[in-house]
């Protein structure tokens, strides 16, 4: 197991390299710099005042040389100055940074729940009304954009229901106790992490589905019946344990997805995270805050998939740590 | 419609407006302004980089700053000139000196008071250097005679509504020495929690969230701001802020921050209100530039049959749902003390413009005339669409379009910086005093390659340097309306660039919020009157 967890640290290093390399090639690639934005936003003209701002945001050198000056301050672990916010790169992505992890997690934590059960629903009712609803339902929460589903619940749930918020992440303007805090998070959070959950979880119920199919096939669930057990001990203990592997894989997978996903759900929730400072960063050109959210993004990434493969040792012991 | 009866209408409706002035429909409420209360208000368009920018940075940081920081005085929607920190602006007779009489007992936020140095300081440190650039070229010295009373020394007579028009402009904020002095001011990190004389304090900024200000007890307008708390929210989708007005979790929002057909939906219901007032001194225009590098369009001619080629009335009436005019000549109707209806017009018409364009030595051969490159700024919306009309406008005319609609940094570097363009679709917004955002369009000063909003298409006429340069330094009011007059009429015949629809912005408001949009640039303004009636 450290052994696992400590090749998976080591693989990090040359990806997040490579991430840095990529990006940076591509940010210089496309038309327009950061310098350009600002000094027409701040209808700055006077040239001895450029030279000094070319000079302050470090675009006087080559960008050979501002490549090689970022990725030295990354391995002292500084992602720099934006200019473009006036504080440290590091401060602003962690500003927002919480807000997109508590999104992300609560849509995967949906996600899982509904899919599975979905997934397992309809396999134990396979090829009756449940399962074509089900596989209707997934086939619906797939094909929809989330941008439509996010506006569609918005305007059910809070604009003619009124039961949850119509965006935002706290109520504002209340002081209240850690605990009317969470709740009230939670409480913002619920739209959201729906619209950007079922579409993954309709991938998951498809995926699970299958799978559990497929295991129910397989000998020793036929043992485990003949030795008497309960329908939904087989069900729940064999069966869906075994069929939870390629979900495992796919969650891993999605993890990275989830994460450029949630920027279109931040936006019609106008909930804090990352999502729209990076968006912003990419159309400024403000190559410091996009590196340094690809770059934290890219460690989580990592990290999460690192966790995947622990509980895949977890699931099937059958898999040993190499 | 004939160009004439359109004139008119422009005319009416703009006396309209004038003459309606503090009796808009958001002051028709009854009695006397209530205190408390939350007001959560927005804009159509993001979050800024930075509370406050210094420089400008656009109208979101424009937005935030200016509930915090004030400025000497202020114009109201009937443009009359109000005052907010100074209680006096008065020229010398000759009119190369100003004396400005600060507000007394005015404190900043930290408690220190304001007083001429803060203001000397704002003049050679601040305006001059950084907000206002070559507006204030002129700016000589600026001198403290007591702690109230400050002269500004001038190079040349520099007429009074252009001073008091940058004073109460965007550029006039006045910010505080004791926070700034030594420092560098673009870049100093207090921009996230700017100290200032307003209403308003920064209490929290939530990146990707809102703004929060708490009211300023302290404020020396006694009894004002009559709200305790104002919020600035922000949301990335126009549709997401139809919602938010609906649940009643937003109270106003300004420059256009809900979908055009959401307006009429809006209002039916009584709830809400929407008001055009509160933009004549920011006043957007859509605008077609020609690229006088390019040898065909140095051609006036050419000019000329393109501008006749656009359907204007099309553009304002399908891509802005009717919130937009067909412009005439190069300043916005709204500006009642400058417009005139007197300049050239191009009507809609493809056979003059066909015309036109045979005269200029550009035939039809093998079913095109030339091929052009026309760059719309993708930082609108409307502007994609009015690409693709414009496209399919100058076709209708035989000419070979290559439309590109690129994003906002590589539209800035393709018209302002690379000047890679033949025919190029921008935005820009004006105040009500021509020089210089109009002005410098025009001017061959206005040529800064890598600047933006300015004279991009390298038109230079000695004629318009001459007349701009008139207008700079005429004193007499009534003679300065007639040399706008004539910059204008130049403006329109020569076509280098010109508006093609004039914008009517919308601000939508609930009806329960009151005295909103009583000033020339409401947006801009501190907010300190508007109360709700609840």
């Amino acid at each position: 197991m450290r052994r696992i967890i400590i090749r998976r640290l080591v693989q990090i290093i040359p990806l997040i390299f490579a991430v840095i390399v990529m990006n940076f090639v591509l940010i210089h690639l496309a038309p327009g710099s950061l310098f350009d934005v600002m000094t027409s936003e701040q209808q700055i003209t006077d040239p001895k005042m450029l030279d000094q701002l070319r000079h302050t945001y470090g675009v006087d050198q080559p960008v050979s040389v501002q490549l090689a000056k970022y990725i030295w301050s990354v391995m002292r672990l500084d992602l720099g100055y934006s200019y473009r916010q006036n504080a440290p790169v590091f401060d602003v992505i962690m500003q927002q940074l919480p807000a997109t992890l508590i999104l992300m997690l609560a849509a995967i934590g949906i996600a899982l729940l509904v899919g599975v059960t979905a997934g397992v629903l309809a396999s134990i009712k396979v090829n009756t009304i449940w399962d074509n609803l089900i596989s209707l339902g997934a086939v619906f929460f797939f094909a929809a954009p989330s941008f439509w589903l996010g506006i569609m619940m918005t305007v059910m749930f809070a604009v003619k229901l009124g039961w949850f918020p119509v965006g935002g992440m706290r109520t504002i303007g209340v002081d209240e106790s850690a605990f009317g805090a969470v709740l009230d998070v939670m409480h913002h959070l619920v739209l959201p992490a729906t619209a950007l959950g079922l579409f993954y979880a309709a991938t998951f119920a498809r995926v699970m589905r299958a799978s559990m199919l497929e295991v129910a096939r397989l000998d020793f669930v036929r043992t485990a019946r003949a030795k008497g057990l309960s329908g939904g001990r087989v069900v729940l203990a064999h069966v869906m344990r075994n069929a939870m592997l390629p979900i495992v894989t796919l969650l891993g997978l999605q993890l990275g997805t989830m994460l450029g996903g949630s920027v279109v759900i931040e936006a019609v929730f106008s909930w804090p995270g990352i999502g729209s400072l990076l968006f912003d960063s990419v159309m400024s050109r403000n190559f410091p805050m996009v590196l340094g959210v690809l770059v934290l993004g890219s460690l989580l990434v990592a990290v999460c998939n690192a966790t995947v493969d622990l509980l895949y040792l977890r699931l099937d012991p059958r898999i040993k740590a190499r | 419609m004939s160009g004439f009866s359109r004139r008119d209408f422009l005319m009416t409706t703009a006396g309209a407006a004038l003459a309606s002035g503090f009796a808009g429909s958001s002051k028709a409420a009854t009695g006397a302004p209530k205190r408390g209360g939350t007001l959560v208000g927005t804009w159509g368009g993001f979050e800024p980089q930075s509370l406050f920018v210094p420089a400008g940075g656009g109208s979101s940081p424009y937005f935030t700053s200016t509930k915090v920081f004030e400025r000497l005085i202020r114009l109201t929607a009937d443009l009359k000139f109000e005052p907010v920190l100074a209680l006096g602006i008065e020229p010398a007779e000759d009119f190369r000196s100003y004396t400005i009489k600060l507000r007394p007992n005015v404190t900043w936020h930290d408690g220190k008071p304001l007083t001429s140095d803060d203001l000397v300081f704002n003049a050679i440190q601040y305006w001059k250097p950084i907000s206002a650039g070559v507006t204030l070229d002129a700016l000589q010295t600026a001198e403290a005679v007591d702690p109230l009373t400050v002269v500004l020394k001038f190079k040349v007579p520099v007429p009074e509504f252009f001073l008091k028009s940058v004073l109460a402009g965007k550029a006039g904020l006045v910010i505080p020495k004791h926070i700034y002095d030594g420092s560098n001011i673009i870049t100093n990190p207090i921009n996230n929690t700017p100290i200032g004389t307003g209403p308003f304090k920064v209490k929290e900024w939530v990146r990707g969230s809102h703004v929060e200000y708490a009211r300023n007890d302290t404020y020396w307008n006694a009894g004002k701001p009559y709200l305790d708390k104002l919020v600035i929210r922000w949301w990335r989708d126009p549709a997401s802020r139809s919602a938010a007005f609906e649940a009643g979790q937003l109270d106003i929002g300004t420059f256009n921050p809900i979908p055009a057909p959401d307006i009429a939906r809006l209002t039916a219901t009584k709830k809400f209100v929407a008001e055009t007032k509160g933009y004549s001194n920011s006043a957007w225009i859509t605008s077609v530039e020609f690229n006088q590098r390019r040898e065909i369009f140095k051609k006036r001619e050419v000019r000329q049959a393109l501008l006749h080629a656009i359907d204007r009335s099309f553009i304002a009436d399908t891509v802005f749902f009717g919130r937009a005019r067909p412009s005439l000549g190069a300043l916005h109707f709204s500006n009642s003390i400058f417009f005139t209806k007197d300049v050239q017009d191009y009507p809609f018409d493809v056979k003059k413009a066909a015309a036109l364009l045979d005269a200029a030595g550009y035939p039809v051969k093998a079913g095109s005339r030339f091929k052009m490159s026309l760059v719309s700024a993708g930082w609108f919306e409307e502007n994609v669409k009015i690409g693709q009309y414009l496209k399919q406008a100058f076709e209708d005319v035989d000419i070979t379009v290559d439309l590109a609609i690129p994003d906002r940094a590589t539209s800035l570097k393709r018209i302002y910086t690379d000047y890679d363009y033949d025919v190029a679709v921008s935005n820009n917004s004006a105040s009500i005093e021509p020089i210089p955002q109009t002005t410098q369009y025009y001017t061959t000063d206005g040529i800064v390659k890598g600047a933006a909003f300015r004279n991009a298409t390298g038109y230079s006429n000695p004629k318009m340097d001459e007349t701009v340069s008139k207008m700079a330094i005429e004193t007499d009011e009534k003679k300065r309306v007639s040399l706008v007059h004539e910059f204008d009429k130049l403006a329109a015949s020569d076509a280098p660039v010109l508006p093609m629809v004039d914008l009517e912005p919308v601000t939508i408001a609930r009806s329960d919020v009151r005295d909103h949009s009583l000033t020339a640039d409401f947006m801009g303004e501190s907010w300190a009157e508007v109360w709700l009636d609840r």
